[in-house]
């Protein structure tokens, strides 16, 4: 730190106080600029386009193997630490299992303050007590709770500022997905798709909670789409909305992806093809209402929830300058649509598929019908975690690759009939992992305009966590036995990896504190961070 | 550690003896007794097998034996708070789920699955003389290649025994499972090979194992550990390091003693290794 001790003048102070109050303030010009200001991670993604991209450099693919820990945070709770941490202005707010969250100084993992919310003893999130995130606005932190409630805290202090009620978590309504901020608006997406709940995406007030709009995922009588739905099963037809969608602010469309139809794993009370299940929806930022949807699984039997991060990407497709969205899907298939209007443009597979025998050239599935949930079992691929699953891919603008973590999973379904209750489970088969071929996983480099494999680099076992990608050429994931691996973005070649000692269920962050890029990833109840020595 | 060891059975008195109160199972009707079933089903089936005669992590619940107590208050407790040490957890079911459950099970009857009608004094020595010995341990002595035999049949039906030693590549022991990866799948005891720089093979089972380094016990009983990026190879193999034991080298009558002997191991409740009942 500098110590010359310059006079003090009016102008100087009026300058402190001018910095103090833009370095307090994430406004929505700094979230629209995210790219613009890489030592910050301003939201879930890091920027809009949803890339978990970052252009800082300063660890590159000469310099990762000399990576080294700086500090180590423990939440001090169990369970799967899934949280993206928000970076801004040198302070890392973050979010951890059974609701608690922190924010601590970002060079040192020191807190500044700590929060847990008060939840309820019966919740009944399908996953684990989990959270994965803030969104920042103004001084403002908001969080989507496990008793589904959206919450707002006081940056400085974690004091509560407001706290609404979004649905009833005795019907299992959850929310586990970090928020969105766009304009003056908190979105989120809700999950209990293994309950039966009826999916919506919300978007509240930033300053007052008020509710905005909501767009239920599964349409009600009277409703396009509600034809796809036979006799009441749309009630309990599930499609949550629980991982954090992306935006263009030019089209002014918020693309958030939804999940499986309830119940998830039998489909003979719900004939149709179960809209706005596994779908990827382009919402209108202002009123949420629907511009286009594109449903990647329809009637799904096996739990293929398109719940992955969409990824936006402007390239030039036959012959002419394009909006993109690119997603590899849960159910086995790299896809690519138009964003401006949904036309589907390409699919193409990404490791073993038997429920589809391909994508048509209008984007529906060729669905192999003989594999359905059996008495005696049915092994089908991508099993129910699916090919790949929530956890972030990265998508690097240099290699013009995206990288996604993958599993090999395949699965037996068993047929399991059950009924109705609220509150309850509601999946209709059981489902376990194939006891023959032990799966396993890979960050794989796909070609994000073709989805064909550039590279794959083996993990052990079927991952849990995501990609982060940087301009200095790296490439970070990690796996479910506990490593935090460095690789080359071009080529996957191995350059760092660091034990932790649990598994990592969420993807790594970067930002830049006093000339220092850090790295930081959660493990077990601890986040980690990593810089150069 | 010591207070959330501590808590749940300062809580069982209490809970077991409200639970007294419930409904007498083998009075359940018809409707609860298929709500249980669909339960079992969807909760229960992938340790204990579709039809509740035992998997390859659970025990048989038709055999009528409960290692854990029989009467439906102790049934109730061993699946609301699971069985510490073994792989069956604690269960957050309601109350009425249990109770459906339990009336599922009660309304089973036993599987006509081999009857075990040996001699477990001769099945203990062929557990010597056949060599089973020499691999799983047995209330402390006995080998460690294979898994600890000291409570298996409050675990493995007689029939899930019988086609182990039989077949055991048919379906491998699960081995480690990590608490921290609530998604993953246990390692198994599949063969491993290691293969050296300088082609020498080792073959053991897998203790531990990530995308870098693998933890083993090689065939000979030792512990052996290598970083991934220092040998040549590492080949798995769904094959048991386990003979299987054909009608040549096990007879029938030989096979039915040796199941007796196993039968008769079941540990106890608490941890504390007991041959016998």
């Amino acid at each position: 730190m500098k110590t010359n001790r310059p006079g003090i003048s009016l102008l100087g102070i009026l300058l402190v106080m001018a910095t103090a109050i833009s370095q307090a303030q994430v406004t929505y010009e700094r979230l629209l600029g995210a790219d613009n200001e890489p030592k910050n991670w301003l939201t879930y993604s890091g920027r809009y386009s949803g890339w978990r991209y970052s252009t800082l450099n300063q660890i590159d693919t000469s310099n990762a193997s000399r990576l080294a820990m700086q500090w180590a945070f423990q939440v001090s709770d169990l369970g799967q630490f899934e949280t993206t941490p928000l970076v801004v202005d040198g302070v890392l707010y973050g979010t951890g299992q059974n609701d608690r969250a922190f924010a601590i100084e970002a060079r040192t993992g020191r807190a500044i303050w700590r929060y847990q919310r008060n939840l309820p003893e019966k919740l009944q999130p399908c996953c684990g007590m989990v959270n994965r995130g803030f969104a920042m606005l103004g001084e403002r932190l908001f969080m989507a709770t496990l008793d589904a409630h959206v919450i707002a805290l006081d940056a400085k202090t974690g004091n509560l500022l407001w706290d609404v009620t979004a649905a009833d978590y005795h019907k299992a309504y959850t929310f586990t997905v970090a928020p969105l901020a766009v304009k003056n608006e908190v979105i989120v997406g809700v999950s209990g798709g293994e309950y039966g709940v009826r999916g919506f995406i919300d978007a509240y007030d930033a300053a007052t909670g008020r509710r905005l709009w909501r767009f239920d995922t599964v349409p009600a009588p009277g409703e396009a789409g509600h034809e796809t739905w036979s006799g009441d099963s749309w009630k309990t037809g599930g499609a949550p909305a629980w991982i954090t969608g992306a935006y263009d602010p030019e089209l002014n469309l918020i693309y958030w992806p939804t999940g499986n139809p309830s119940p998830s794993n039998y489909g003979g009370e719900r004939d149709g093809d179960n809209l706005y299940s596994n779908s990827m929806l382009a919402l209108d930022a202002d009123t949420g209402k629907l511009k286009w949807y594109y449903q990647f699984t329809p009637h799904d039997l096996y739990d293929y929830d398109a719940t992955q991060v969409p990824v936006l990407v402007d390239a030039q497709w036959d012959g002419r300058a394009r909006k993109l969205l690119i997603q590899a899907n849960r159910n086995g298939f790299f896809y690519v649509l138009d964003r401006t209007d949904g036309k589907f443009l390409l699919a193409k597979s990404f490791g073993t598929v038997t429920w589809a025998n391909g994508i048509d050239k209008d984007g529906k599935p060729i669905v192999n019908s003989s594999l359905q949930a059996s008495p005696e079992g049915t092994r089908v691929c991508p099993g129910a975690l699916g090919m790949t699953n929530w956890y972030s891919p990265s998508y690097n603008p240099e290699t013009g690759l995206l990288y996604v973590a993958t599993s090999t999973e395949c699965d037996i379904f068993t047929s399991a009939p059950q009924r109705y209750r609220a509150g309850h489970d509601f999946l209709g088969s059981v489902y376990v992992p194939d006891p023959v071929a032990r799966p396993t996983g890979a960050l794989k480099a796909l070609d994000a305009l073709t989805g064909a494999e550039k590279w794959s680099f083996p993990y052990f076992s079927n991952p849990n966590g995501g990609a982060l990608s940087t301009a200095g050429g790296v490439v970070f994931g990690g796996d479910s036995d506990g490593n935090f691996i460095a690789l080359d973005a071009k080529t996957g070649r191995h350059l760092w990896h660091e034990q932790l000692g649990a598994a990592v269920y969420s993807a790594a962050i970067t930002f830049e504190v006093e000339g220092k890029q850090y790295v930081v990833i959660p493990s077990g109840s601890t986040l980690f961070a990593f810089a150069l020595p | 550690m010591i207070v959330a060891a501590l808590l749940p059975a300062a809580i069982i008195p209490a809970s077991a003896q409200k639970k007294n109160a419930a409904p007498d199972s083998t009075k359940a009707t018809a409707t609860t007794i298929k709500e249980g079933a669909s339960l079992f089903r969807g909760n229960c089936s992938p340790c204990h097998g579709l039809s509740a005669h035992g998997g390859g992590r659970g025990p048989d619940l038709t055999s009528g034996r409960w290692t854990h107590g029989s009467t439906d208050a102790a049934i109730f407790r061993t699946i609301s708070q699971g069985v510490p040490g073994t792989d069956m957890p604690a269960n957050g079911f309601e109350d009425s789920e249990i109770w459906a459950i339990i009336a599922y099970l009660r309304s089973l009857t036993p599987p006509k699955q081999p009857a075990i009608v040996g001699d477990s004094a001769k099945g203990k020595k062929l557990f010597e003389i056949v060599g089973c010995s020499s691999c799983h341990m047995v209330n402390g002595s006995g080998g460690r290649l294979g898994p600890d035999l000291s409570r298996v049949a409050a675990a493995r039906s007689a029939a899930y025994m019988i086609e182990s030693i039989r077949e055991p590549d048919k379906e491998l022991s699960n081995a480690m499972l990590d608490p921290n990866n609530h998604y993953s799948v246990p390692l198994s005891y599949g063969t491993v090979t290691v293969v050296m720089p300088d082609g020498e093979k080792i073959s053991g089972v897998a203790l531990n194992e990530d995308t870098f380094t693998i933890q083993m016990m090689t065939a000979e009983q030792s512990l052996r550990f290598f970083q991934k990026k220092d040998v040549k190879d590492v080949i798995h193999e769904h094959k048991s390091l386990m003979p299987a034991y054909s009608e040549s080298a096990l007879s029938a009558a030989q096979m039915q003693d040796l199941v007796a002997y196993l039968e008769t191991l079941r540990g106890s409740v608490n941890g504390e290794a007991k041959e016998g009942r």
